[in-house]
Protein backbone atom coordinates (compact mmCIF):
# COMPACT_ATOMS: atom_id res chain seq x y z
CA UNK A 1 0.00 0.00 0.00
CA UNK A 2 1.57 3.62 -1.26
CA UNK A 3 0.45 5.79 1.34
CA UNK A 4 0.82 9.54 1.10
CA UNK A 5 0.30 11.50 4.34
CA UNK A 6 0.52 15.59 4.20
CA UNK A 7 1.11 17.84 6.97
CA UNK A 8 3.44 17.10 9.63
CA UNK A 9 3.42 13.36 8.79
CA UNK A 10 5.59 13.37 6.17
CA UNK A 11 8.12 12.55 7.77
CA UNK A 12 6.98 9.09 8.61
CA UNK A 13 6.64 8.16 4.84
CA UNK A 14 8.85 4.55 4.73
CA UNK A 15 11.29 4.19 1.71
CA UNK A 16 9.02 2.84 -0.36
CA UNK A 17 6.69 5.55 -0.43
CA UNK A 18 10.03 7.83 -1.15
CA UNK A 19 9.98 7.99 -4.92
CA UNK A 20 6.07 8.95 -4.95
CA UNK A 21 6.97 11.68 -2.33
CA UNK A 22 10.22 12.97 -4.53
CA UNK A 23 7.46 13.15 -7.71
CA UNK A 24 4.57 15.07 -5.75
CA UNK A 25 7.40 17.47 -4.82
CA UNK A 26 8.67 18.14 -8.22
CA UNK A 27 5.04 19.39 -9.01
CA UNK A 28 3.04 22.21 -8.45
CA UNK A 29 3.47 22.07 -4.53
CA UNK A 30 -0.25 21.78 -3.73
CA UNK A 31 -0.61 18.75 -6.23
CA UNK A 32 0.10 14.88 -5.38
CA UNK A 33 -0.07 12.14 -8.10
CA UNK A 34 -0.84 8.76 -7.12
CA UNK A 35 -0.34 5.57 -9.63
CA UNK A 36 -2.93 3.06 -9.63
CA UNK A 37 -1.20 -0.42 -7.85
CA UNK A 38 -2.60 -2.03 -11.10
CA UNK A 39 -3.80 0.13 -13.79
CA UNK A 40 -4.98 -3.16 -16.25
CA UNK A 41 -7.61 -3.72 -13.38
CA UNK A 42 -10.75 -2.18 -12.68
CA UNK A 43 -9.94 1.37 -11.00
CA UNK A 44 -11.76 3.23 -8.01
CA UNK A 45 -11.56 6.67 -6.10
CA UNK A 46 -13.25 7.01 -3.37
CA UNK A 47 -13.12 10.88 -1.84
CA UNK A 48 -14.82 11.50 2.13
CA UNK A 49 -14.79 15.02 3.02
CA UNK A 50 -17.19 17.69 5.13
CA UNK A 51 -16.21 20.70 4.26
CA UNK A 52 -14.36 20.86 1.00
CA UNK A 53 -16.18 21.21 -2.75
CA UNK A 54 -15.18 18.44 -5.12
CA UNK A 55 -14.54 18.30 -8.37
CA UNK A 56 -13.45 15.15 -10.43
CA UNK A 57 -12.38 15.27 -14.14
CA UNK A 58 -11.45 11.84 -16.30
CA UNK A 59 -8.92 12.31 -18.49
CA UNK A 60 -6.56 10.66 -20.77
CA UNK A 61 -3.93 9.58 -18.14
CA UNK A 62 -3.47 6.58 -15.71
CA UNK A 63 -2.64 8.23 -12.40
CA UNK A 64 -5.20 10.17 -10.03
CA UNK A 65 -4.02 13.66 -9.61
CA UNK A 66 -5.26 15.56 -6.32
CA UNK A 67 -5.05 19.35 -6.52
CA UNK A 68 -6.25 21.44 -3.44
CA UNK A 69 -5.19 24.42 -1.68
CA UNK A 70 -5.50 22.36 1.71
CA UNK A 71 -2.04 20.35 0.11
CA UNK A 72 -0.40 23.64 0.16
CA UNK A 73 -1.69 25.21 3.03
CA UNK A 74 -0.79 22.42 4.28
CA UNK A 75 3.17 22.61 3.42
CA UNK A 76 2.96 26.31 4.08
CA UNK A 77 2.41 24.99 8.21
CA UNK A 78 5.15 22.60 7.55
CA UNK A 79 7.61 25.17 6.47
CA UNK A 80 6.46 27.64 9.11
CA UNK A 81 7.89 25.08 12.07
CA UNK A 82 10.02 26.77 14.45
CA UNK A 83 13.57 26.21 14.42
CA UNK A 84 15.03 22.97 16.51
CA UNK A 85 11.32 22.25 16.85
CA UNK A 86 8.96 19.31 15.65
CA UNK A 87 5.12 19.13 15.41
CA UNK A 88 3.31 17.37 17.90
CA UNK A 89 0.04 18.10 16.49
CA UNK A 90 -1.04 19.97 13.51
CA UNK A 91 -5.01 21.47 13.16
CA UNK A 92 -7.30 20.16 10.66
CA UNK A 93 -7.35 20.97 7.09
CA UNK A 94 -5.29 18.21 5.96
CA UNK A 95 -5.86 15.73 3.47
CA UNK A 96 -4.87 11.96 3.24
CA UNK A 97 -4.29 10.56 0.11
CA UNK A 98 -4.07 6.88 0.27
CA UNK A 99 -3.83 3.46 -2.46
CA UNK A 100 -4.80 0.22 -1.80
CA UNK A 101 -6.13 -2.52 -3.83
CA UNK A 102 -6.19 0.10 -6.61
CA UNK A 103 -8.97 1.81 -5.02
CA UNK A 104 -7.56 5.69 -4.13
CA UNK A 105 -8.87 6.81 -0.92
CA UNK A 106 -8.87 10.80 -0.62
CA UNK A 107 -10.29 11.92 2.64
CA UNK A 108 -10.62 15.57 4.33
CA UNK A 109 -13.02 14.50 7.16
CA UNK A 110 -12.04 17.61 9.39
CA UNK A 111 -14.82 19.80 10.01
CA UNK A 112 -12.19 23.11 9.87
CA UNK A 113 -10.66 24.13 6.51
CA UNK A 114 -12.59 24.16 3.01
CA UNK A 115 -12.33 25.36 -0.12
CA UNK A 116 -12.08 22.83 -3.15
CA UNK A 117 -10.20 19.68 -4.27
CA UNK A 118 -10.05 18.82 -7.52
CA UNK A 119 -8.96 15.46 -8.70
CA UNK A 120 -8.37 13.99 -12.00
CA UNK A 121 -8.47 9.69 -13.09
CA UNK A 122 -8.63 7.43 -15.86
CA UNK A 123 -12.06 7.88 -17.40
CA UNK A 124 -12.86 4.62 -17.02
CA UNK A 125 -12.74 4.87 -12.94
CA UNK A 126 -15.10 4.26 -10.67
CA UNK A 127 -16.26 7.13 -8.64
CA UNK A 128 -17.85 7.19 -5.01
CA UNK A 129 -18.15 10.82 -3.39
CA UNK A 130 -19.11 11.81 0.52
CA UNK A 131 -19.74 15.03 1.30
CA UNK A 132 -21.32 17.54 4.08
CA UNK A 133 -21.07 20.91 3.42
CA UNK A 134 -19.98 21.45 -0.33
CA UNK A 135 -21.34 20.63 -3.57
CA UNK A 136 -19.38 17.39 -5.61
CA UNK A 137 -18.79 18.01 -9.87
CA UNK A 138 -17.81 14.77 -11.47
CA UNK A 139 -17.13 15.49 -15.53
CA UNK A 140 -16.43 13.05 -18.06
CA UNK A 141 -16.37 9.40 -15.93
CA UNK A 142 -17.57 6.16 -17.44
CA UNK A 143 -17.08 3.91 -14.51
CA UNK A 144 -20.06 3.80 -11.50
CA UNK A 145 -20.28 7.44 -10.52
CA UNK A 146 -22.10 7.28 -6.64
CA UNK A 147 -22.38 10.72 -4.90
CA UNK A 148 -23.96 11.27 -2.10
CA UNK A 149 -24.26 15.27 -0.54
CA UNK A 150 -25.63 16.25 2.82
CA UNK A 151 -25.87 20.28 1.86
CA UNK A 152 -24.24 20.47 -1.46
CA UNK A 153 -25.51 20.31 -5.00
CA UNK A 154 -24.37 16.75 -7.21
CA UNK A 155 -23.80 17.95 -10.63
CA UNK A 156 -22.94 14.76 -13.04
CA UNK A 157 -21.78 15.64 -16.55
CA UNK A 158 -20.78 14.50 -19.67
CA UNK A 159 -20.37 10.55 -18.09
CA UNK A 160 -21.79 7.52 -19.26
CA UNK A 161 -21.47 5.56 -15.97
CA UNK A 162 -24.48 3.92 -13.87
CA UNK A 163 -25.36 6.84 -11.95
CA UNK A 164 -26.33 7.02 -7.98
CA UNK A 165 -26.62 10.33 -6.92
CA UNK A 166 -28.68 11.91 -3.40
CA UNK A 167 -28.25 15.14 -1.66
CA UNK A 168 -30.68 16.28 1.07
CA UNK A 169 -30.39 19.93 0.80
CA UNK A 170 -28.82 20.28 -2.64
CA UNK A 171 -29.87 19.81 -6.31
CA UNK A 172 -29.26 16.51 -8.65
CA UNK A 173 -28.24 17.53 -12.28
CA UNK A 174 -26.86 14.49 -14.19
CA UNK A 175 -26.11 14.55 -17.89
CA UNK A 176 -25.45 11.33 -19.64
CA UNK A 177 -23.95 11.06 -23.01
CA UNK A 178 -24.76 7.52 -23.45
CA UNK A 179 -25.56 4.74 -20.56
CA UNK A 180 -23.79 1.31 -20.01
CA UNK A 181 -26.74 -0.93 -20.81
CA UNK A 182 -28.49 -3.00 -17.79
CA UNK A 183 -27.15 -0.66 -15.49
CA UNK A 184 -30.17 0.59 -12.79
CA UNK A 185 -29.60 4.27 -11.66
CA UNK A 186 -31.38 6.36 -9.39
CA UNK A 187 -31.41 10.31 -8.51
CA UNK A 188 -32.97 11.60 -5.19
CA UNK A 189 -32.77 14.36 -2.46
CA UNK A 190 -35.11 15.92 -0.05
CA UNK A 191 -35.13 19.59 -0.64
CA UNK A 192 -34.11 20.33 -4.30
CA UNK A 193 -34.85 19.49 -8.22
CA UNK A 194 -33.84 16.58 -10.21
CA UNK A 195 -32.29 17.39 -13.55
CA UNK A 196 -31.58 14.43 -15.85
CA UNK A 197 -30.33 14.53 -19.05
CA UNK A 198 -30.48 11.19 -20.65
CA UNK A 199 -29.69 9.31 -24.38
CA UNK A 200 -32.74 9.58 -26.72
CA UNK A 201 -32.30 6.07 -27.72
CA UNK A 202 -31.88 5.01 -23.62
CA UNK A 203 -34.23 2.03 -22.85
CA UNK A 204 -35.37 2.23 -19.15
CA UNK A 205 -38.66 2.36 -16.61
CA UNK A 206 -38.68 5.29 -14.55
CA UNK A 207 -40.21 5.51 -10.92
CA UNK A 208 -40.85 9.21 -10.64
CA UNK A 209 -42.22 9.98 -6.92
CA UNK A 210 -42.28 13.69 -6.07
CA UNK A 211 -44.18 14.96 -2.77
CA UNK A 212 -44.07 18.86 -3.81
CA UNK A 213 -43.62 19.19 -7.05
CA UNK A 214 -44.65 17.79 -10.70
CA UNK A 215 -42.44 16.06 -13.10
CA UNK A 216 -41.63 17.13 -16.59
CA UNK A 217 -39.83 14.84 -19.86
CA UNK A 218 -39.31 15.78 -23.81
CA UNK A 219 -38.97 11.85 -23.59
CA UNK A 220 -42.41 10.30 -24.95
CA UNK A 221 -42.80 8.09 -21.85
CA UNK A 222 -45.35 5.15 -21.35
CA UNK A 223 -46.87 5.79 -18.23
CA UNK A 224 -47.62 2.13 -16.39
CA UNK A 225 -49.74 0.71 -13.91
CA UNK A 226 -47.46 0.17 -10.98
CA UNK A 227 -47.35 -3.75 -11.14
CA UNK A 228 -47.52 -3.47 -7.08
CA UNK A 229 -51.08 -2.09 -7.49
CA UNK A 230 -52.47 -5.12 -8.95
CA UNK A 231 -50.44 -7.53 -6.54
CA UNK A 232 -52.16 -5.59 -4.29
CA UNK A 233 -55.62 -5.96 -5.64
CA UNK A 234 -55.01 -9.88 -5.45
CA UNK A 235 -54.77 -9.78 -1.83
CA UNK A 236 -57.73 -7.99 -1.21
CA UNK A 237 -56.58 -5.34 1.05
CA UNK A 238 -58.75 -2.38 -1.23
CA UNK A 239 -57.80 0.60 -2.28
CA UNK A 240 -54.46 2.51 -1.55
CA UNK A 241 -54.03 5.52 -0.15
CA UNK A 242 -51.37 7.35 -1.35
CA UNK A 243 -50.04 11.04 0.11
CA UNK A 244 -47.46 11.80 -2.83
CA UNK A 245 -47.50 11.32 -6.72
CA UNK A 246 -45.76 8.17 -7.94
CA UNK A 247 -45.85 7.97 -11.59
CA UNK A 248 -44.18 4.91 -13.37
CA UNK A 249 -43.33 4.72 -17.06
CA UNK A 250 -41.11 3.07 -19.52
CA UNK A 251 -39.12 4.71 -22.10
CA UNK A 252 -38.40 2.98 -25.42
CA UNK A 253 -40.32 -0.19 -24.49
CA UNK A 254 -38.53 -0.28 -20.93
CA UNK A 255 -35.35 -1.41 -19.93
CA UNK A 256 -32.96 -1.43 -16.40
CA UNK A 257 -34.84 0.46 -13.36
CA UNK A 258 -34.28 4.63 -13.03
CA UNK A 259 -35.53 5.72 -9.85
CA UNK A 260 -36.45 9.65 -8.98
CA UNK A 261 -37.00 11.13 -5.77
CA UNK A 262 -37.56 14.59 -4.35
CA UNK A 263 -39.52 15.43 -1.39
CA UNK A 264 -39.46 19.49 -2.25
CA UNK A 265 -38.41 20.54 -5.89
CA UNK A 266 -39.37 19.63 -9.91
CA UNK A 267 -38.09 16.07 -11.57
CA UNK A 268 -36.96 17.07 -14.79
CA UNK A 269 -35.69 14.60 -17.60
CA UNK A 270 -34.59 15.79 -20.77
CA UNK A 271 -33.89 13.93 -23.35
CA UNK A 272 -30.21 15.08 -24.79
CA UNK B 1 43.23 -46.52 -30.07
CA UNK B 2 44.27 -45.46 -26.35
CA UNK B 3 42.39 -47.46 -23.46
CA UNK B 4 40.65 -44.55 -22.80
CA UNK B 5 39.04 -44.23 -26.57
CA UNK B 6 37.86 -48.03 -26.14
CA UNK B 7 36.12 -48.02 -22.95
CA UNK B 8 34.14 -45.42 -24.85
CA UNK B 9 33.02 -47.72 -27.35
CA UNK B 10 32.81 -50.61 -25.01
CA UNK B 11 28.95 -49.80 -25.42
CA UNK B 12 28.48 -49.64 -29.15
CA UNK B 13 30.97 -53.24 -29.17
CA UNK B 14 28.37 -55.21 -27.21
CA UNK B 15 25.79 -54.15 -28.91
CA UNK B 16 26.91 -54.43 -32.38
CA UNK B 17 26.85 -50.95 -33.51
CA UNK B 18 30.49 -50.01 -34.31
CA UNK B 19 30.55 -51.12 -37.84
CA UNK B 20 33.22 -52.99 -39.82
CA UNK B 21 36.09 -51.46 -39.81
CA UNK B 22 35.42 -49.94 -35.81
CA UNK B 23 35.09 -53.34 -34.66
CA UNK B 24 38.30 -54.17 -36.46
CA UNK B 25 39.80 -51.52 -35.41
CA UNK B 26 38.48 -52.14 -31.36
CA UNK B 27 39.51 -55.81 -31.72
CA UNK B 28 43.13 -54.88 -32.63
CA UNK B 29 43.19 -52.79 -29.49
CA UNK B 30 41.39 -55.68 -27.63
CA UNK B 31 44.92 -58.09 -28.76
CA UNK B 32 46.92 -55.31 -27.72
CA UNK B 33 45.86 -54.75 -24.06
CA UNK B 34 45.12 -57.29 -21.87
CA UNK B 35 43.43 -55.26 -19.41
CA UNK B 36 40.89 -53.85 -21.65
CA UNK B 37 40.12 -57.73 -22.81
CA UNK B 38 39.37 -58.69 -19.34
CA UNK B 39 37.22 -55.86 -18.75
CA UNK B 40 34.91 -56.64 -22.02
CA UNK B 41 34.93 -60.13 -21.69
CA UNK B 42 34.10 -59.46 -17.89
CA UNK B 43 31.26 -56.90 -18.37
CA UNK B 44 30.40 -58.49 -22.10
CA UNK B 45 29.37 -61.63 -19.89
CA UNK B 46 26.96 -59.46 -18.15
CA UNK B 47 25.72 -58.02 -21.09
CA UNK B 48 25.01 -60.98 -23.09
CA UNK B 49 23.23 -62.07 -20.05
CA UNK B 50 20.94 -59.11 -20.40
CA UNK B 51 20.11 -59.66 -23.78
CA UNK B 52 19.12 -63.46 -23.25
CA UNK B 53 16.37 -62.17 -20.56
CA UNK B 54 12.62 -62.98 -22.17
CA UNK B 55 11.28 -59.45 -23.73
CA UNK B 56 8.30 -58.59 -21.65
CA UNK B 57 4.78 -58.90 -24.04
CA UNK B 58 1.86 -56.55 -22.87
CA UNK B 59 -1.17 -58.64 -22.32
CA UNK B 60 -4.75 -57.92 -23.67
CA UNK B 61 -5.63 -56.46 -20.24
CA UNK B 62 -2.93 -53.63 -20.60
CA UNK B 63 -5.01 -51.72 -23.26
CA UNK B 64 -8.05 -52.40 -20.69
CA UNK B 65 -6.60 -50.57 -18.14
CA UNK B 66 -5.23 -47.39 -20.58
CA UNK B 67 -8.22 -46.86 -21.67
CA UNK B 68 -10.19 -47.41 -18.01
CA UNK B 69 -8.02 -44.67 -16.89
CA UNK B 70 -8.02 -42.29 -19.79
CA UNK B 71 -11.73 -42.29 -19.68
CA UNK B 72 -11.38 -41.74 -15.72
CA UNK B 73 -8.84 -38.74 -16.87
CA UNK B 74 -11.38 -37.61 -19.52
CA UNK B 75 -14.13 -37.64 -16.32
CA UNK B 76 -12.07 -35.81 -13.71
CA UNK B 77 -11.21 -33.69 -16.17
CA UNK B 78 -14.44 -32.35 -17.18
CA UNK B 79 -15.51 -32.47 -13.50
CA UNK B 80 -12.25 -29.84 -13.02
CA UNK B 81 -13.30 -27.77 -15.87
CA UNK B 82 -16.65 -27.51 -14.50
CA UNK B 83 -17.10 -23.97 -12.36
CA UNK B 84 -17.69 -24.44 -8.88
CA UNK B 85 -21.34 -24.20 -8.02
CA UNK B 86 -21.11 -20.90 -6.04
CA UNK B 87 -19.56 -19.10 -8.96
CA UNK B 88 -21.95 -19.85 -11.07
CA UNK B 89 -24.66 -18.37 -9.12
CA UNK B 90 -22.68 -15.21 -8.04
CA UNK B 91 -23.04 -14.43 -12.45
CA UNK B 92 -26.03 -12.11 -12.18
CA UNK B 93 -25.33 -12.06 -16.16
CA UNK B 94 -26.18 -16.03 -15.98
CA UNK B 95 -28.66 -15.82 -13.32
CA UNK B 96 -30.41 -13.08 -15.22
CA UNK B 97 -30.35 -15.06 -18.53
CA UNK B 98 -31.56 -18.27 -16.76
CA UNK B 99 -34.66 -16.35 -15.39
CA UNK B 100 -35.58 -14.40 -18.24
CA UNK B 101 -34.98 -18.40 -20.07
CA UNK B 102 -37.19 -19.70 -17.72
CA UNK B 103 -39.67 -16.68 -17.66
CA UNK B 104 -39.95 -17.32 -21.81
CA UNK B 105 -40.59 -20.78 -21.10
CA UNK B 106 -42.92 -20.09 -18.54
CA UNK B 107 -45.38 -18.18 -20.50
CA UNK B 108 -44.87 -20.03 -23.69
CA UNK B 109 -46.15 -23.34 -22.64
CA UNK B 110 -48.68 -20.99 -20.66
CA UNK B 111 -50.10 -19.60 -23.79
CA UNK B 112 -50.51 -23.01 -25.57
CA UNK B 113 -52.30 -24.95 -22.37
CA UNK B 114 -54.49 -21.44 -21.91
CA UNK B 115 -58.24 -22.37 -22.15
CA UNK B 116 -57.76 -26.07 -21.04
CA UNK B 117 -59.14 -25.89 -17.85
CA UNK B 118 -56.70 -26.75 -15.23
CA UNK B 119 -52.91 -26.26 -15.64
CA UNK B 120 -51.27 -29.25 -16.05
CA UNK B 121 -48.90 -30.28 -12.53
CA UNK B 122 -45.77 -29.22 -15.49
CA UNK B 123 -46.72 -25.32 -15.25
CA UNK B 124 -46.90 -25.39 -11.96
CA UNK B 125 -43.89 -26.81 -11.05
CA UNK B 126 -42.47 -24.41 -13.80
CA UNK B 127 -43.91 -21.54 -12.36
CA UNK B 128 -42.15 -22.41 -9.21
CA UNK B 129 -38.92 -22.52 -10.85
CA UNK B 130 -39.32 -19.41 -12.14
CA UNK B 131 -39.84 -17.59 -8.79
CA UNK B 132 -37.32 -19.54 -7.14
CA UNK B 133 -34.54 -18.11 -9.72
CA UNK B 134 -36.30 -14.34 -9.41
CA UNK B 135 -35.82 -15.06 -5.80
CA UNK B 136 -32.12 -16.10 -6.45
CA UNK B 137 -31.38 -13.23 -8.69
CA UNK B 138 -32.89 -10.81 -6.36
CA UNK B 139 -30.77 -12.07 -3.11
CA UNK B 140 -27.24 -12.31 -5.45
CA UNK B 141 -28.00 -9.03 -6.60
CA UNK B 142 -28.35 -7.36 -3.76
CA UNK B 143 -25.08 -8.56 -2.14
CA UNK B 144 -22.90 -6.93 -5.28
CA UNK B 145 -20.29 -4.66 -4.03
CA UNK B 146 -21.54 -2.11 -6.56
CA UNK B 147 -24.49 -0.01 -5.83
CA UNK B 148 -25.76 -0.26 -9.00
CA UNK B 149 -25.97 -4.43 -9.32
CA UNK B 150 -27.80 -3.99 -5.67
CA UNK B 151 -30.55 -1.47 -6.67
CA UNK B 152 -30.90 -4.16 -9.51
CA UNK B 153 -31.17 -6.92 -7.27
CA UNK B 154 -34.23 -4.63 -5.38
CA UNK B 155 -35.90 -4.12 -8.62
CA UNK B 156 -35.94 -8.01 -8.94
CA UNK B 157 -37.66 -8.45 -5.51
CA UNK B 158 -40.79 -6.52 -7.40
CA UNK B 159 -40.73 -10.01 -8.99
CA UNK B 160 -40.29 -12.05 -6.26
CA UNK B 161 -43.85 -13.77 -4.94
CA UNK B 162 -45.26 -12.03 -2.19
CA UNK B 163 -44.97 -14.53 0.42
CA UNK B 164 -41.08 -15.27 -0.45
CA UNK B 165 -39.73 -14.31 3.18
CA UNK B 166 -36.41 -14.67 1.98
CA UNK B 167 -36.43 -11.42 0.05
CA UNK B 168 -38.24 -9.57 2.35
CA UNK B 169 -35.32 -10.12 4.51
CA UNK B 170 -32.64 -9.55 1.92
CA UNK B 171 -35.04 -6.35 1.74
CA UNK B 172 -35.43 -5.51 5.75
CA UNK B 173 -31.82 -5.60 5.72
CA UNK B 174 -31.00 -3.59 3.16
CA UNK B 175 -33.49 -1.09 4.01
CA UNK B 176 -31.62 -0.64 7.44
CA UNK B 177 -28.00 -1.22 6.35
CA UNK B 178 -27.28 -0.51 3.17
CA UNK B 179 -24.85 1.88 2.78
CA UNK B 180 -26.02 3.78 -0.37
CA UNK B 181 -28.99 5.88 0.32
CA UNK B 182 -30.73 5.44 -3.25
CA UNK B 183 -30.24 1.91 -2.30
CA UNK B 184 -32.29 1.96 0.93
CA UNK B 185 -34.68 4.19 -0.42
CA UNK B 186 -35.84 2.06 -3.63
CA UNK B 187 -35.52 -1.39 -1.01
CA UNK B 188 -37.84 0.65 0.94
CA UNK B 189 -40.38 1.13 -1.83
CA UNK B 190 -39.89 -2.55 -2.78
CA UNK B 191 -41.08 -3.55 0.55
CA UNK B 192 -44.74 -2.68 -0.82
CA UNK B 193 -44.61 -5.68 -2.58
CA UNK B 194 -44.76 -7.88 0.85
CA UNK B 195 -47.52 -5.52 2.36
CA UNK B 196 -49.63 -8.74 2.85
CA UNK B 197 -47.33 -9.68 5.50
CA UNK B 198 -47.24 -8.68 9.14
CA UNK B 199 -43.78 -8.55 9.47
CA UNK B 200 -43.37 -5.73 6.49
CA UNK B 201 -45.08 -3.11 8.79
CA UNK B 202 -43.43 -4.31 11.76
CA UNK B 203 -39.99 -3.70 10.32
CA UNK B 204 -40.78 -0.50 8.39
CA UNK B 205 -41.94 1.13 11.93
CA UNK B 206 -38.38 -0.55 13.90
CA UNK B 207 -36.45 1.19 10.74
CA UNK B 208 -38.24 4.39 10.76
CA UNK B 209 -37.18 4.62 14.34
CA UNK B 210 -33.27 4.13 13.04
CA UNK B 211 -32.84 5.91 9.96
CA UNK B 212 -31.48 9.06 9.71
CA UNK B 213 -31.27 10.16 6.25
CA UNK B 214 -34.28 12.01 5.35
CA UNK B 215 -35.37 10.76 2.04
CA UNK B 216 -35.77 7.72 3.48
CA UNK B 217 -37.13 8.22 6.11
CA UNK B 218 -40.34 10.27 4.48
CA UNK B 219 -40.41 6.96 2.11
CA UNK B 220 -40.59 4.78 5.63
CA UNK B 221 -43.36 7.38 6.41
CA UNK B 222 -45.28 6.59 3.06
CA UNK B 223 -45.32 2.70 3.57
CA UNK B 224 -46.71 3.18 6.89
CA UNK B 225 -49.44 4.74 6.01
CA UNK B 226 -50.03 2.72 2.89
CA UNK B 227 -49.95 -0.21 5.43
CA UNK B 228 -52.06 1.60 7.95
CA UNK B 229 -50.55 0.58 10.73
CA UNK B 230 -51.69 2.09 13.58
CA UNK B 231 -48.56 1.12 16.32
CA UNK B 232 -46.92 3.84 14.10
CA UNK B 233 -48.43 6.43 15.69
CA UNK B 234 -46.27 7.02 18.48
CA UNK B 235 -43.06 6.83 16.71
CA UNK B 236 -44.42 8.95 14.05
CA UNK B 237 -45.71 11.91 16.93
CA UNK B 238 -41.86 11.59 17.84
CA UNK B 239 -40.90 12.33 14.52
CA UNK B 240 -42.87 15.37 13.95
CA UNK B 241 -41.97 16.90 17.32
CA UNK B 242 -37.86 16.30 16.82
CA UNK B 243 -36.25 19.02 17.04
CA UNK B 244 -33.69 17.29 15.13
CA UNK B 245 -35.29 15.59 12.55
CA UNK B 246 -35.58 17.24 9.00
CA UNK B 247 -38.35 20.06 8.32
CA UNK B 248 -39.53 17.74 5.30
CA UNK B 249 -39.71 14.65 7.62
CA UNK B 250 -41.53 16.34 10.43
CA UNK B 251 -44.01 17.71 7.71
CA UNK B 252 -44.71 14.50 6.77
CA UNK B 253 -45.09 12.73 10.02
CA UNK B 254 -47.80 15.09 11.34
CA UNK B 255 -49.44 14.71 7.50
CA UNK B 256 -48.76 10.95 7.93
CA UNK B 257 -50.57 10.91 11.69
CA UNK B 258 -53.81 12.35 10.32
CA UNK B 259 -53.88 9.96 8.00
CA UNK B 260 -53.76 6.88 10.50
CA UNK B 261 -56.32 8.59 12.94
Amino acid sequence: MNRFLMGGMLAVLGALQAPAQNQAQNQNPAQITVAFSNPSQPRKLVVKTMMHRVSIKGYDGKDAIVESSAISERRRRERSIPPGMHPLNVGGGGIEVTEANNVVTVSAESMFGGGDIQIQVPVETSVMVNTLNNGVNVENISGEIDVESVNGPVSITNSSGAVLATSVNGKVTVALDKVAPGKAMSFSTMNGTIDVTLPADIKANLKMKVDNGDVYTDFDVKVTNDTFDTAQSNTGRGVRIRGNKTTYGTINGGGPEMQFTTFNGRILIHKK
Amino acid sequence: MTCEEAKTRMTDYWSRTLGEAGETEFNAHLASCEACQSEVSRVGALWQGLDLLPLEEPSGKVRDRFYEMLGAYRQGLAAAEAPPAKRWWSMPAWQLAAAAGLVAVGLGIGYGVRGNGQPPAEVSQLREEVANMRQLVALSLMQQQSASDRLRGVSWAYRAEPSDREVLGALVSAVNHDANVNVRLAAVDALRRFSASPETSRAALQSLSKQTTPIVQAALIDLLVELKDPEAAPELRRLSGSETANEGVRQKAQWALERLQ
